[in-house]
């Protein structure tokens, strides 16, 4: 029998993997054959309504404008994603969905939707609020921890606060 | 708005037309009575086919929040409507 914090770490680990790797076969499987869950992320962080600018949408997504100026050729020339210059300022550059972007952005969406429907469907109401709440503190938690990273200038000293802080934020 | 009542004969033209074109089914099949789950064979494709189709016509957006509320063609038509005059 594993004890509380052994099953809490496996079943974290798990439900990561578990959904990306859903989420990966799905694509495969389905319609969007030609995307990588890496570039489904890039069209979810576009979004399927106004044009973002580069430097805003690497930023949500946690990588360099260099590295999302790789990933955004490679999903122009696959039709999912427009790319232009500012009109006014021909520095900005501004990325929107296609069509076939705006539809593989909101197909990945309702997979999402789907299932935390059917994780919810076994509840009734009370267990629902109650799991949503618990769910809730635990995205805080992970958020707090990931901040942290954010801001470090010392991993190591990071690291140590991590691990002996147990202090937790609201939402 | 000039008309209120033509605007929605429009948006309901183009609704039906943008769904057949979608199903590739005639315009005639279908009427405003029609429950997209039971009464349109849609796959979930189709439907954002169709969906976005919509708001790129009309420059509306049509949030998967929204949607749960549609149910009939009918129930289409007053969102787009809707949105539209908020535009």
């Amino acid at each position: 029998m594993l004890n509380e914090e052994e099953q809490m770490s496996q079943a974290l680990v798990r439900i990561f993997e578990n959904v990306v790797l859903t989420e990966e076969k799905s694509l495969q499987a389905g319609y969007f054959k030609d995307l990588s869950i890496a570039e489904m992320h890039t069209l979810t962080a576009i979004g399927p309504y106004d044009a973002r600018t580069m430097t805003k949408t690497a930023e949500d997504l946690g990588i360099t404008t260099g590295t999302l100026t790789v990933a955004i050729d490679r999903l122009v020339k696959k039709g999912y994603v427009h790319r232009e210059r500012d009109k006014r300022d021909k520095r900005i550059v501004r990325i929107s969905l296609t069509h076939n972007g705006k539809l593989a952005c909101r197909m990945n969406s309702k997979f999402h939707r789907v299932l935390a429907k059917h994780i919810l469907a076994g509840y009734d109401e009370a267990d629902r609020k109650k799991l949503l709440d618990l769910v809730n503190e635990v995205d805080v938690y992970v958020e707090q921890q990931l901040r942290r990273y954010d801001d470090s200038k010392n991993v190591r000293a990071t690291a140590s606060q991590v691990a002996n802080d147990t202090t937790k934020e609201k939402k | 708005m000039a008309d209120s009542g033509e605007f929605r004969e429009k948006v309901k033209k183009d609704v039906i037309r943008i769904m057949a074109e979608t199903l590739e089914i005639s315009p005639d099949e279908i009427t405003s009575d029609l429950v997209f789950n039971s009464d349109l064979p849609f796959d979930s494709l189709q439907l954002y086919e169709f969906v976005i189709d919509v708001e790129e016509t009309y420059n509306v957006r049509l949030p998967d929040e929204l949607l749960d509320e549609v149910k009939t063609v009918e129930d289409m038509v007053d969102v787009v409507v809707k949105l539209s005059e908020k535009e």
